[in-house]
């Protein structure tokens, strides 16, 4: 909630409208018009092969949110968001899969919903054990524990136990039609994509309501000086802590969420390196506001598969190329990040604000 | 009894190793401030340069000495290229250049020397063990303690007892008044990631040589972690004591422990304790407790 440009002669009448969504009709205009690309325009107009490449859109900014909570928001370094992912899609997977749901829920479709809550409050509930490490240490002993977490949840917790549950070996695999929601079954690309854009919309109204709440002003103080903060009388312990679980239940939704995108799952898919991707991602997006994380997950995920096309012509010549793209990528991704942090701290959103400016203030924008 | 000595014996020479890679963790802490997250990739920089030298005849020592000389020059110029424009930024921003220079070097490692295992052939040190008293030791695990030491005592005297060193000292305690002084920041830091880079490097060519080369060497850097904060953040011999310790802790928890939790325990136990160690003792065993006051 930046400072909003608003016509000559109107100000602000109360705290309501100061915080408010939509100050302006331009505003208001605008909002609808991206709720509508995103629902309407691009599963409509995008061929299917984009859709795919929104919906994974969707699941970074999802995890990326999560993360931008923790970073931006509260000051609390982690990097291990990965964990709380997967806790959250093993804990979808085992319940849909495993638990045995009285008939009316799975007839009515509700066991894929039920498992995406409950897979948010586990993920919940797990990160906050790993952030209770917080409420002594902060800075570079925290990024420890959560790194401890990423470690102790993925390669040894998940990787030796849970992906043994059942007899499955190290991969589980969901059936065809076993994610269903009310009467649909989710098994196109389609579908997904809305799975992903509800879940995404709902994520973005929690977070930015949290954040102009009372929690939120807490968890921002606590970033600038939480010594500070605590002698404002704002119990840091428990607002740290609700910070991990609000980020773990986020995590743990793009987890449950991923699970209906892929149908199988298996610890590889939540590497150490994604959760190190999912704090690059806000980086580059910019610290510290939501539609940071979602510029930076367009950035990065949109890059990514335009130089997988760009190189897809080029291996014709050069077959090589094919192979060691999966590097090349990793360094590009690298030398974006540390381009980023040494020309562009601010990240995306500054200078999409910028641009907005430049805008509002026109002629005289300079 | 003998099983125990036994593990206690190899887990303190691995820790020797840690210990090495942990020391060059520990000064770009002190000097900088800066969590550096690249620490893997350099373990596996120094390993993959090591054996180019070793495949192109060079004998051992030599092959460590000249990997040394690239650790150096590579520390300057990452110093130059990408921290350089960094002092006085937040730290949240240093951390994170380093993890973007650990994917850039990963990538980079992957695209020069591939991801096969490779191994040091022929290998530098004869299978047979060494017999003690009842107790048996293999070469490579007893020459590459002996390296690590050489080398630890070689950094540890570079830092008490050397202008540089002591310029490097000065800077960790109080950069402004260093500056001041006519100490070069800059240098300063150079120097620190130059010889981070030295002893990664060469701990990554002994683990390599243990264990064989590939892109897991990597997790060296990680492992470490659990070491330095063991020792706490900014103390150079907390960083030897802590690295030993966590070799003992990995070899004793994987002969007594992976009988009832299978696979994997001996990669876990240093974080489960590092993060459990954190709520009782945040500051590890030496490090500087920071006093806050608004």
């Amino acid at each position: 909630m930046s400072s909003v440009w608003l016509p000559c002669g109107k100000y602000h009448q109360d705290y309501a409208h100061d915080q408010g969504w939509w100050q302006t009709p331009v505003i208001k205009g605008k909002m609808i018009l991206l709720l509508a690309t995103v629902f309407i325009g691009i599963p409509l107009l995008a061929p299917e092969y984009w859709v795919g490449v929104g919906t994974m859109v969707g699941y970074t900014a999802m995890g990326a949110l999560g993360v931008q909570l923790l970073i931006g928001y509260t000051g609390l370094i982690t990097l291990g968001h990965a964990a709380f992912i997967a806790v959250g899609a093993y804990t979808s997977t085992l319940l849909v899969l495993q638990y045995p749901w009285p008939p009316f829920i799975v007839r009515w479709g509700l066991a894929y919903p039920i498992s995406i809550m409950a897979a948010g409050i586990v993920a919940g509930l797990w990160s906050v054990l790993f952030g209770l490490p917080s409420a002594k240490v902060k800075g570079f002993y925290l990024i420890l524990t959560t790194i401890a977490a990423q470690f102790i949840t993925v390669d040894f917790i998940l990787t030796q136990y849970v992906s043994q549950i059942g007899g499955r070996g190290q991969a589980f695999s969901l059936p065809p039609g076993t994610i269903k929601i009310g009467p649909w079954t989710i098994d196109s690309e389609v579908k997904i994509y809305y799975v992903m854009a509800v879940l995404l919309t709902l994520v973005v109204i929690v977070m930015a309501n949290l954040l102009r709440s009372r929690v939120g002003r807490a968890w921002v103080a606590i970033r600038d000086n939480d010594i500070a903060a605590e002698a404002l009388g704002i119990n840091i312990v428990w607002y740290k802590l609700l910070a991990f679980f609000v980020a773990g239940f986020i995590g743990g939704v793009a987890g449950a969420f991923w699970v209906s995108n892929t149908a199988a799952l298996s610890p590889e898919h939540f590497p150490w390196f994604w959760s190190l991707w999912l704090v690059g991602v806000i980086l580059i997006g910019g610290v510290g506001s939501i539609h940071g994380a979602i510029y930076g997950s367009m950035f990065m995920v949109v890059i990514m598969e335009l130089l997988q096309l760009g190189v897809i012509p080029l291996a014709e010549y050069y077959p090589k190329l094919l192979i060691d793209f999966a590097y090349v990528k990793d360094m590009s991704f690298g030398l974006a990040i540390c381009a980023f942090l040494i020309y562009e701290p601010n990240g995306l959103a500054y200078r999409w604000w910028q641009i907005k400016n430049y805008f509002n203030l026109w002629p005289f924008s300079y | 009894m003998e099983l125990f000595l036994m593990t206690l014996i190899t887990g303190i020479m691995v820790g020797g190793i840690y210990a090495l890679v942990a020391l060059g963790w520990v000064l770009i802490y002190k000097c900088s401030g800066v969590l550096n997250l690249a620490m893997g990739e350099l373990t596996l920089i120094g390993a993959y340069v090591t054996l180019s030298f070793y495949e192109m005849g060079l004998p051992f020592i030599l092959a460590v000495v000249c990997t040394l000389l690239v650790g150096i020059v590579l520390g300057f110029l990452t110093e130059r290229i990408f921290l350089d424009k960094l002092i006085g930024e937040p730290i949240l921003t240093v951390i994170m250049v380093t993890v973007g220079l650990s994917f850039f070097l990963k990538g980079l490692v992957e695209f020069i020397w591939g991801t096969d295992t490779k191994v040091f052939d022929p290998p530098i040190f004869s299978i047979k063990p060494i017999t003690m008293g009842f107790l048996k030791v293999s070469p490579v695990y007893l020459w590459s303690f002996i390296l690590a030491i050489v080398l630890l005592i070689i950094f540890v005297c570079f830092f008490k007892y050397t202008r540089w060193g002591l310029s490097m000292q000065a800077t960790a305690d109080d950069e402004t008044a260093a500056l001041s002084l006519g100490v070069s920041a800059r240098f300063v830091y150079a120097a620190a990631w130059a010889i981070a880079f030295m002893s990664a490097g060469v701990g990554g060519a002994l683990l390599g040589n243990i264990n064989g080369i590939n892109i897991s060497v990597g997790h060296l850097g990680l492992l470490v972690l659990p070491a330095v904060v063991l020792g706490g953040l900014n103390s150079v011999p907390g960083a030897i004591v802590g690295g030993i310790i966590i070799g003992v802790l990995q070899n004793l928890s994987g002969s007594y422990l992976d009988q009832y939790f299978p696979g994997g325990v001996k990669e876990i136990v240093p974080y489960a304790f590092m993060a459990v160690f954190l709520l009782f003792k945040p500051y590890g065993l030496w490090g500087w407790e920071r006093i806050e006051r608004v």
